[in-house]
C-alpha cells in the first residue's frame, strides 16, 4: 500500500501548478475523452441532418446524390451517440434505469427527451417516409434475409398509389421543417450543458450553444463530403462535380460564419478580461497550444478557409481532380480541427482550478475506459453502422423509385 | 359528405407509436422500484437498507475503555485531534471481542495528511516523499508523540 500511495502522490503533483484545491488533485479530469466525443458526434449528427435538409427543405437539387447519404450518415451516428456516455458511465446494464425514470428537474436528465425525439420523432419518420415506396418495391423483388428486413420496414404498408406516395413526399418535407429546430435543439443542447456551468469561465458562456451548433454544421457537411468521396471511389464512380462543388460552397458559409462566431467570441473574452481572462491566457499559451492554435485554429479554421476560399471565385480555373483533392482534404481538416475543438472545450475547461490560480495536467492513455483505443473504436462504429446501412439502403442492384425528394408539392399537383 | 379516413401508413404509424409506448408503459410499470419517489427522485427502501448495514468504526471512547494511557498520552501532542481508527484501521470487532485484532494498517497513512499539496497551509508539516527519505516513517518519527523521536 505504501508504493501504491507514494507513486499515485508522485504521479499526480508534478501534474499540477500554482493553486489547486484537494478536490482537484486527481490523476484524471472527470470527464475523459469519451466526453470529448460525445458532443463531437452528436454534432455530426446534427449537421449531417442539416445538410439534407438543405435538399428537402431549402430545395438546392444539386446536392440530390448526397441526400439519402447525409440521412444515413446522421443515422448511424445518432445510434452510436450515446454511447461514450455509458462507456464512461460504466455499468451499461444500468443505461435503462434513466428510460424508467425520466424527470424534467436536471439539465442532464432531459437529454433523454432530446435523444427520444430526435431518433423517434424526427430521424427515423423522415427516412422511413422517403423509404416507404422503395420498401414496398425492394420487398417484392428481394429474396431471403434482405427481403425479410425489407419487409419487416414497410410495417405492412405496401400502398404506392400516387396519392399514398405524395403523402410521404409531404409528410417527408413537414418532418424535415421539425427536423432543423430539433437539429439545432440537439446540439444546442450539448452547448447548453457546458455553457450553462456559470462557475467555469472556459464553458459559462451565453455564445457557447451557438458555437456548438455552427461548428455541428460545419462538421456534418465535412463528413457529407467524406462519406460521399469515399463512397464514390469505393463504388468506382464518377464524384458528380457539381454536387461536391455545391457541398464545398456550404462547406465554405458555414466555417466562415462558424469562424467569425468563435472569433467574436475571443474578442468579447479578451474585451471583457473578466476574472478567468489569465488562467485562459495560459490555456492558449501552454496547455492547450497545440490543439487549439495548431489543430482548432490552423488545421480546422485558416487552412481550409484558404483552400475553400479561392474555389468560390476560381472554381472554372481550377482542375477537377485538384478541386476534389482541396475539398477532401479541406473536409479531412475540418473533422480533425472540430474534434480539436470538442477536446479544447471539455478538457480545457477542467485543466483550470476553480480558485482560478492553479493548472492542472490530463494525459491521453492508450488503454483503459478513457484511453483512445476505446476512442477510435468508438468512433470507427458509425462508419460500419453506415456501411451496412449503405450495403441496405443505398444499394446499387436495387432498383429506386427515383421521386425526388424536394418535389414534395410535385405528387401532389 | 365524405368520410375521413386515416391513411394506411399513417394510421400504421399510430398504431405502432402506440404500441411502443403501451410497451414503455408496461416496462415501466414493472422495472420502476416500488418504492421510487416515497422521499424523493431515489428509491425509499435505499435509506433503510442503509441503515441496516452494521457500523464498522468503535469510536475513540470504545478505544478509551482499555487504551486510556495510550490516549492520554495522545492528549498531550499535535495528533490530539485525530481519531484512532484513522491509522489503526476499522475497530469494531476488535472493540467487542478484544481476541479479534483491528484491521493492519501498513505505513501509508502518514503521507495522506502530510505529503506536500500547495493547498496546504504553510503552517502544516510537509514533506516530498520523493526527496524524503524512502524507508519508514517510524523509524525516526513517533505517531502517538510527533514531536518526539524514537
Amino acid at each position: 500500500m505504501t508504493n501504491e500511495m507514494t507513486n499515485i502522490v508522485v504521479e499526480v503533483l508534478p501534474r499540477f501548478e500554482g493553486y489547486v484545491y484537494p478536490n482537484e488533485a486527481s490523476l484524471h479530469p472527470l470527464w475523459g475523452f469519451l466526453i470529448v466525443l460525445y458532443p463531437y458526434i452528436t454534432g455530426l449528427v446534427a449537421g449531417a441532418f442539416i445538410m439534407a435538409s438543405l435538399v428537402r427543405v431549402f430545395k438546392v437539387r444539386a446536392l440530390e446524390p448526397v441526400y439519402r447519404l447525409s440521412l444515413l450518415t446522421s443515422f448511424s451516428f445518432l445510434l452510436c451517440a450515446t454511447l461514450p456516455l455509458l462507456f464512461h458511465l460504466g455499468h451499461p446494464e444500468r443505461c435503462f434505469e434513466i428510460m424508467m425514470t425520466p424527470h424534467l428537474t436536471s439539465p442532464m436528465a432531459i437529454f433523454g427527451f432530446v435523444y427520444a425525439w430526435y431518433l423517434m420523432a424526427v430521424l427515423l419518420l423522415e427516412l422511413w417516409f422517403d423509404y416507404r415506396q422503395d420498401l414496398v418495391e425492394w420487398a417484392k423483388v428481394t429474396p431471403g434475409f434482405k427481403g425479410i428486413i425489407y419487409r419487416a420496414f414497410t410495417v405492412g404498408v405496401t400502398d404506392e398509389s400516387p396519392p399514398a406516395v405524395a403523402l410521404d413526399m409531404k409528410m417527408g418535407r413537414i418532418l424535415s421543417v421539425v427536423g432543423i429546430p430539433s437539429a439545432f435543439l440537439l446540439h444546442g443542447y450539448v452547448g447548453f450543458i457546458f455553457g450553462s456551468i456559470k462557475a467555469n469561465p472556459w464553458w459559462g458562456n451565453g455564445l457557447t450553444p451557438i458555437i456548438f451548433i455552427l461548428s455541428a454544421i460545419v462538421s456534418g457537411i465535412a463528413l457529407c463530403v467524406f462519406n460521399y468521396m469515399v463512397l464514390t471511389w469505393i463504388r468506382r464512380h464518377t464524384v458528380d462535380m457539381r454536387c461536391l462543388d455545391t457541398m464545398a460552397m456550404f462547406l465554405f458559409y458555414a466555417l466562415v460564419v462558424d469562424a467569425a462566431v468563435e472569433g467574436l467570441d475571443w474578442l468579447h473574452r479578451g474585451f471583457a478580461a473578466e476574472e478567468g481572462f489569465s488562467v485562459m491566457q495560459i490555456m492558449i499559451r501552454e496547455k492547450l497550444f497545440y490543439t487549439l492554435n495548431l489543430g482548432q485554429v490552423t488545421i480546422g479554421t485558416l487552412l481550409p478557409l484558404l483552400l475553400l476560399g479561392p474555389l468560390q471565385l476560381l472554381r472554372r480555373r481550377v482542375p477537377e481532380l485538384v478541386r476534389r483533392r482541396m475539398i477532401f482534404s479541406s473536409a479531412v481538416m475540418i473533422l480533425i480541427g472540430v474534434l480539436a475543438m470538442r477536446w479544447n472545450v471539455v478538457i480545457g475547461g477542467q485543466l483550470f482550478s476553480k480558485s482560478l490560480r492553479g493548472v492542472m495536467g490530463y494525459k491521453l492513455e492508450f488503454a483503459g475506459v478513457e484511453g483512445w483505443w476505446l476512442g477510435v473504436v468508438l468512433l470507427s462504429l458509425p462508419f460500419i453502422i453506415l456501411t451496412v446501412l449503405v450495403k441496405l439502403f443505398l444499394s446499387e442492384r436495387l432498383p429506386s423509385s427515383g421521386h425526388i425528394p424536394q418535389d414534395s408539392a410535385a405528387g401532389e399537383g | 359528405m365524405r368520410r375521413f379516413k386515416l391513411p394506411p401508413q399513417i394510421l400504421r404509424l399510430v398504431l405502432l407509436t402506440l404500441a411502443i409506448v403501451g410497451s414503455y408503459l408496461i416496462a415501466r410499470a414493472f422495472l420502476t422500484p416500488a418504492s421510487f419517489g416515497e422521499f424523493g427522485w431515489y428509491r425509499g427502501e435505499a435509506l433503510v437498507e442503509l441503515r441496516s448495514r452494521p457500523p464498522v468504526y468503535a469510536g475513540k471512547q470504545a478505544c478509551d475503555e482499555c487504551h486510556s494511557d495510550q490516549l492520554q498520552k495522545l492528549a498531550k501532542f499535535e495528533h490530539q485531534t485525530l481519531s484512532c481508527e484513522a491509522c489503526h484501521g476499522v475497530s469494531r470487532e476488535h472493540a467487542d471481542n478484544p481476541d479479534v485484532l483491528p484491521v493492519k494498517l501498513t505505513g501509508s497513512h502518514c503521507i495522506r495528511c502530510h505529503e506536500a499539496n500547495p493547498s496546504r497551509p504553510k503552517w502544516f508539516k510537509q514533506i516530498v516523499v520523493r526527496d524524503h527519505y524512502s524507508g519508514k516513517c517510524t523509524e525516526c518519527h513517533v505517531p502517538h508523540q510527533p514531536s518526539q523521536t524514537p
